[in-house]
């Protein structure tokens, strides 16, 4: 009990607006946060630093009212508070910009700063007064948005100031920025940070979670570490290394660079030839005339920012969307009008994005899932009937062979597993499969470190082994230790080929900024 | 011609107080399909107590008397939709069917409880009689010799109900939180909107509506009513009134002439030379407000305005 | 390992919240006939539950017997229907629809067309597998929800056999019913092969036992062959069943065909005994329908369960009209299923129930 509230000792004479002291938050079989305490300056910001499922969400969904905890108590200028929802938090002055947005999509951008906080005169809305401050806000921000559009139709970015303006129109000062810059191209997140800046100066305190340590080193104050649900320690930005705060982040030396033996590419697994695919989100394509190989023996990498066509290029390779034009040949057979099942036996497998939406179906058991690229073949059917002695032996087969655990084996519900296990059950589905070509798309994502690291070890496995790798990644790491030759995919166009081993983490990130661009047209193909 | 207008008139008028309701709980997020079960059991208090009005009553009470009856009784039959879709989390369609089984057993027991003990078991229907207590809904205007129209004080009710859910829905702050709780309930929760007042409440006004449409259906054309055949759909075809109405308050004002016009018309049509000629049956008329609303629904689903987060229970932590 | 009954299984937890539904039906179905007229309420309840039991002559107890199967039979049927769509993910609530449309077929086939019975009967199948198909075209194409859709073909359903009945050829000259099949369509009834004899009921065939075996190939299929899985997967997650390559399009236009196909056979068996005439002047569809509903939650949405939540709902429901009917209405039966079935939509709390009994259970344990 004393030794973590000794990390405060000796600031005591500092003053804190926001104080969260033993925060424990149960979540049924999750301790999301155990014994947390952080204290919030008066312009100064603070970061919360954590590998996802570190607790930081949890942390913050608390102190804006979302959950109670168990737990632990919060005051705010010294005095003890409590927070029942967020209209509790609002009155305390705390905003906060979520990771994903609380935006009503078919509202007007003033529709949703005044949801909530409704300015009326007898009974009805008065906008009048409110598109004033709003305006005034926004220029003085210089977070310029016209309040009469729908947020169906204005970008990400610009959804985030509205979502930065709903807490400057409550006058809020303490403001919670949940990973803000995950959907921010690199300009937006300069901007960002200038913003963020300007609010500390003017004596707002800043909580800006992420797991990003450049930012971290960019813009904080001071930094709080999580991990696996505990307090790590607070430390002062500016007498920290990007070294100490990832190990304070992952619990040991990170090993960032995946060992793996130079490429020896094949011949062409797959070809795609001026592809486009239509967008669902606007009428633009989301993929224009997109032209590459993928060679056996080699990991090749889609790098861009989240949202520049990669997932609508996915989609259109595995057949879950049409093409508008262009081809898609696998060994030289054309498969772009092929069935998804067509794709399948001709030797695609797919880790998909989307574990939840695509990978898994939930209420089915780990069993049932292992086989649901495969049910159909003989090996598990005979005149229709599923063959379940089979079913039950393979699946315990890959259960083993690739460590998944759960709580009754083959039989568990794929829904009560922890993430980690069901990614390593699609992976080891897709990968046992043995197909000449893998679509890996974010393999890693929400996984800690151990588990990343035994994925990456998987895919160079699958490359060595001959096979073709296509691997999408947000993640900048991940694309320059995993990838053999990176591709960079800015709004539906591929705008670069980098070599991983030549080029620096800045080109890479010029290029998926859209800063920097090659004619990739009049190139090989 | 009168009388067909007249029909349209009060079809038209217990359609959109209907869909008007449902409308409320779906932008509230909650699925009523339970309409045709409020109806039927707001029309069941409307019509109790026009039969237990003592004599020599106004007819300004009766009217405001029995609305109150049917809107109470409405509100108290959606509570049932409420409770178990907002704090059990039920599954609302389910619960919507079972609404409606329910409200037509029962109206028939009650009734048929009522009439039995007052006959002595030589009556065992389930009709309801308030001859003169109807009359109190109704003006007659004279058009000429013999021929004169029915005005109906429910067509007030119903413009008023009308104008009145248009501006709360659209320019008030409880219009707009509603709104959000159907769109996408974790955005109002942020904003501290409190989801499960706001759908109990969406819920609530489709259970006073609803009530209200109910007896606007029993009692604006008719003198008694057997509830042993509920009302007949006229809550289901609210629902589609609803839909082609695409949720809001003006078009399903439209929406629900042209297909209160359709019942109007298999009721009416022997009076038109022509119609009789074409020897339509009024099942035809019956059945196309229904035919019209899918064929709408098949062209127009890809790009459903429905509220987008209608049907799911809320959870706090979801995301 | 050896076999017990857990309260946490999610199998024992449905039977126990039917169970729960079943006595608060009944409960309040009890209280409500108390207010009605207290002195005859307990002798009212026990005649609803009693239903043939009530007589004491063997050959009517056997009647009674013959008349609940006859009318259990189609009420498995469409609740298999519903159970079935329900498996993938769909509420079919357009059940009544397809049944009515059987009705109008397998009636239509026999009267007008004076086809054999199996033809009649294979009519009605068509017939409600059609209207079934249409629902699903509707969701799989236009993406037009089937529960909306299930309810414009309800009332749609009702205005088409309505007018396609009322015919010289179909309907009795007097009254709006249908001519019945005895009379004017012999050839169009389900042989009774004796049964009918055994039981004492004309109208008693083999329709019972046609359906049973109906609900164990539909568990057979939905559990142990490659199309139950792949419509379970479709059901559970279509995003995830289209990723694997199955054909979620024919996948949902096929379950509803196919639900449809249940109802309509459902019709068939019940009309083509020749118990039951349809009324062309119909303003509200049949019971059938909704009960389809009503007993596929109460059973649990298993094909086995819906067998015995059937015959439970039949039961009651003609228990219900042995009542004295001069002090109450026969309607409070279907009062008692309308609550069952309300209250089987709180599967939740019995289940948040019985998880509190094992945590309660478990602190116990710790202390002790």
């Amino acid at each position: 009990m004393w030794s973590s509230l000794a990390l405060f000792g000796g600031k005591m004479n500092d003053k804190f607006v926001i104080e969260m002291q033993h925060i424990t938050k149960v979540f049924p079989g999750i301790v999301a946060n155990d014994d947390i305490s952080l204290g919030l300056r008066k312009g100064e910001i603070h970061a919360l630093l954590g590998e996802n499922g570190a607790g930081k969400s949890t942390l913050m969904s608390v102190l804006f009212g979302l959950y109670q905890p168990e737990e632990g108590k919060i005051l705010k200028d010294g005095k003890e508070v409590k927070i029942n929802n967020p209209n509790d938090a609002t009155a305390l002055g705390i905003g906060m910009v979520h990771q994903h947005f609380k935006l009503v999509e078919c509202f007007s951008v003033l529709d949703n700063i005044i949801l909530g906080v409704e300015p009326t005169k007898f009974g009805l809305i008065t906008k009048k007064e409110a598109r004033r401050k709003v305006m005034a806000l926004s220029e003085k921000y210089h977070l310029s948005v016209n309040p009469d559009a729908k947020i169906e139709n204005i970008t990400v970015g610009m959804q985030q100031r509205v979502e930065i303006l709903k807490m400057l129109y409550r006058d809020n000062d303490i403001l919670i920025f949940d990973e803000p810059t995950a959907v921010l191209t690199p300009q937006e997140i300069d901007e960002l940070m200038i913003i963020m800046r300007e609010f500390a100066n003017e004596g707002k305190a800043i909580l800006f979670i992420t797991h990003k340590l450049n930012e971290i080193l960019a813009v904080a104050d001071r930094c709080t570490v999580l991990r696996k649900g505990k307090y790590i320690g607070t430390v002062d930005v500016k007498d920290a290394t990007a070294e100490e705060l990832s190990e304070m982040m992952v619990g040991r030396k990170v090993q960032l660079q995946v060992e793996k033996s130079d490429a020896v590419p094949g011949d062409v697994v797959l070809s795609v030839k001026n592809m486009v695919v239509a967008s669902k989100q606007h009428k633009n394509n989301a993929v224009k005339n997109v032209s590459f190989d993928v060679h056996k023996g080699e990991i090749l990498c889609i790098a861009g920012i989240d949202g520049n066509g990669q997932t609508e290029l996915v989609y259109a390779l595995s057949g879950l969307e049409p093409i508008v034009s262009g081809s898609i040949k696998m060994n030289g057979v054309e498969l772009s009008k092929q069935s998804i099942r067509k794709r399948n036996l001709a030797g695609i497998s797919h880790i998909p994005e989307d574990r939840h939406k695509h990978g898994l179906v939930l209420d089915y058991s780990l069993e049932q899932n292992l086989v649901l690229q495969t049910y159909f073949e003989p090996e598990f059917q005979k005149n229709g009937f599923i063959k379940f002695n089979e079913v039950r032996h393979y699946s315990e087969k890959l259960i083993d062979q690739y460590d998944i655990r759960s709580g009754q084996g083959s039989i568990t519900t794929a829904r009560s597993m922890s993430g980690g296990n069901q990614q390593k059950a699609i992976i080891a589905r897709e990968i046992d499969r043995d197909t000449e070509l893998l679509i890996s798309v974010q393999p890693t994502r929400g996984l800690d470190v151990g588990a990343i690291e035994q994925v990456h070890r998987q895919l160079v496995a699958q490359r060595d082994s001959g096979k073709a790798v296509l691997l999408v990644s947000l993640e900048l790491d991940e694309v320059m230790s995993v990838a053999d030759r990176i591709l960079v995919m800015f709004e539906g166009e591929i705008v670069g080929e980098l070599n991983p081993k030549t080029c620096s983490v800045q080109e890479l990130g010029l290029y998926m900024a859209g800063a920097k661009r090659d004619d990739m047209n009049g190139g090989e193909k | 011609m009168i009388l067909l207008i007249q029909y349209t008139l009060i079809y038209a008028s217990c359609l959109i107080l209907v869909a008007l309701g449902g409308m409320f709980s779906e932008h509230s997020g909650v699925i009523n399909i339970g309409l045709e079960g409020i109806m039927v059991i707001g029309a069941l208090g409307g019509a109790l107590t026009m039969m237990y009005m003592p004599e020599g009553v106004s007819p300004f009470l009766i009217v405001v008397l029995t609305v109150l009856m049917a809107a109470l009784a409405g509100l108290a039959f959606s509570m049932l939709l409420s409770v178990a879709a907002i704090n059990f989390k039920a599954d609302q369609t389910l619960v919507g069917t079972a609404m409606n089984i329910l409200a037509t057993a029962v109206a028939a027991v009650v009734v048929k409880a009522i009439n039995t003990t007052a006959s002595h078991g030589d009556n065992v229907s389930a009709i309801v009689r308030y001859i003169e207590e109807h009359e109190a809904f109704i003006v007659r205007w004279n058009l000429g010799e013999k021929s004169f129209f029915e005005f109906n004080w429910f067509f007030v009710i119903t413009i008023v109900a009308l104008i009145v859910s248009a501006v709360i829905l659209y320019k008030t702050k409880f219009g707009l939180r509603l709104y959000a709780c159907g769109e996408h309930p974790q955005a109002a929760d942020a904003a501290g909107v409190n989801v499960a007042k706001m759908r109990y409440s969406g819920v609530m006004i489709s259970g006073v509506l609803g009530g209200i449409g109910g007896l606007v259906y029993i009692a604006s054309a008719n003198s008694s009513w057997d509830f042993k055949y509920g009302v007949a759909g006229a809550g289901f075809l609210a629902l589609a009134v609803m839909i082609f109405g695409e949720w809001k308050p003006w078009k399903i004002a439209g929406a629900a002439i042209i297909f209160g016009l359709f019942r109007a018309l298999s009721n009416v049509y022997t009076a038109f030379p022509l119609l009789m000629e074409l020897n339509i049956p009024s099942n035809v008329y019956n059945m196309l407000p229904y035919i019209i609303s899918l064929l709408v629904l098949a062209f127009t689903s890809k790009s459903s305005r429905a509220p987008k987060a209608e049907g799911i229970p809320f959870e706090k932590g979801q995301r | 390992m050896k076999k017990k009954f857990k309260l946490d299984s999610p199998g024992m937890q449905t039977f126990l919240a039917s169970v729960v539904a079943i006595i608060a039906g009944l409960v309040v179905g009890f209280i409500v006939l108390l207010c009605i007229n207290p002195a005859g309420a307990p002798k009212a309840i026990l005649t609803i539950l009693k239903n043939y039991l009530n007589f004491t002559r063997p050959n009517l107890i056997l009647k009674n017997i013959g008349g609940t199967l006859v009318r259990t039979a189609p009420l498995i049927m469409t609740s298999l229907a519903v159970t079935f769509a329900y498996k993938v993910g769909m509420f079919n609530i357009g059940v009544a629809g397809q049944y009515t449309i059987g009705i109008g077929c397998c009636m239509w086939a026999a009267l007008a067309w004076d086809w054999p019975w199996y033809l009649c009967l294979l009519f009605a199948v068509v017939g409600g597998m059609v209207w079934g198909a249409i629902a699903g075209f509707l969701k799989s194409v236009f993406n037009v929800n089937e529960v909306i859709s299930g309810i414009m073909l309800n009332w749609i359903s009702l205005y088409i056999v309505n007018i396609w009945l009322n015919n010289d050829l179909t309907k009795e000259t007097v009254s709006p019913g249908t001519l019945q099949l005895h009379n004017y369509a012999k050839q169009g009834m389900i042989p009774t092969l004796g049964l009918d004899k055994v039981l004492n009921n004309e109208y008693f065939g083999p329709s019972i036992f046609v359906a049973i075996i109906v609900a164990i190939i539909i568990n057979i299929v939905l559990n142990k062959t490659v199309f139950g899985y792949e419509l379970k997967a479709t059901g559970g997650n279509k995003h995830a069943a289209k990723y694997s390559g199955m054909n979620d399009y024919r996948n949902i236009i096929l379950t509803l065909a196919i639900s449809g196909a249940l109802a309509g056979l459902g019709a068939g068996l019940y009309y083509l005994t020749g118990i039951e005439q349809w009324e062309t002047s119909a303003s509200s569809l049949p019971a059938m329908g909704f009960d389809g509903i009503v007993a596929a939650f109460l059973g649990g949405l298993n094909p086995i369960g819906v067998i015995f939540s059937s015959y439970f709902i039949k039961h009651i429901s003609i228990g219900g009209t042995m009542i004295d009917l001069n002090v109450y209405s026969s309607d409070i039966s279907g009062l008692i299923v309308a609550i069952i079935i309300y209250f089987s939509a709180f599967t939740m709390i019995v289940r948040m129930v019985l998880k509190r009994l094992k945590e309660r259970k478990a602190e116990r344990g710790e202390k002790q």
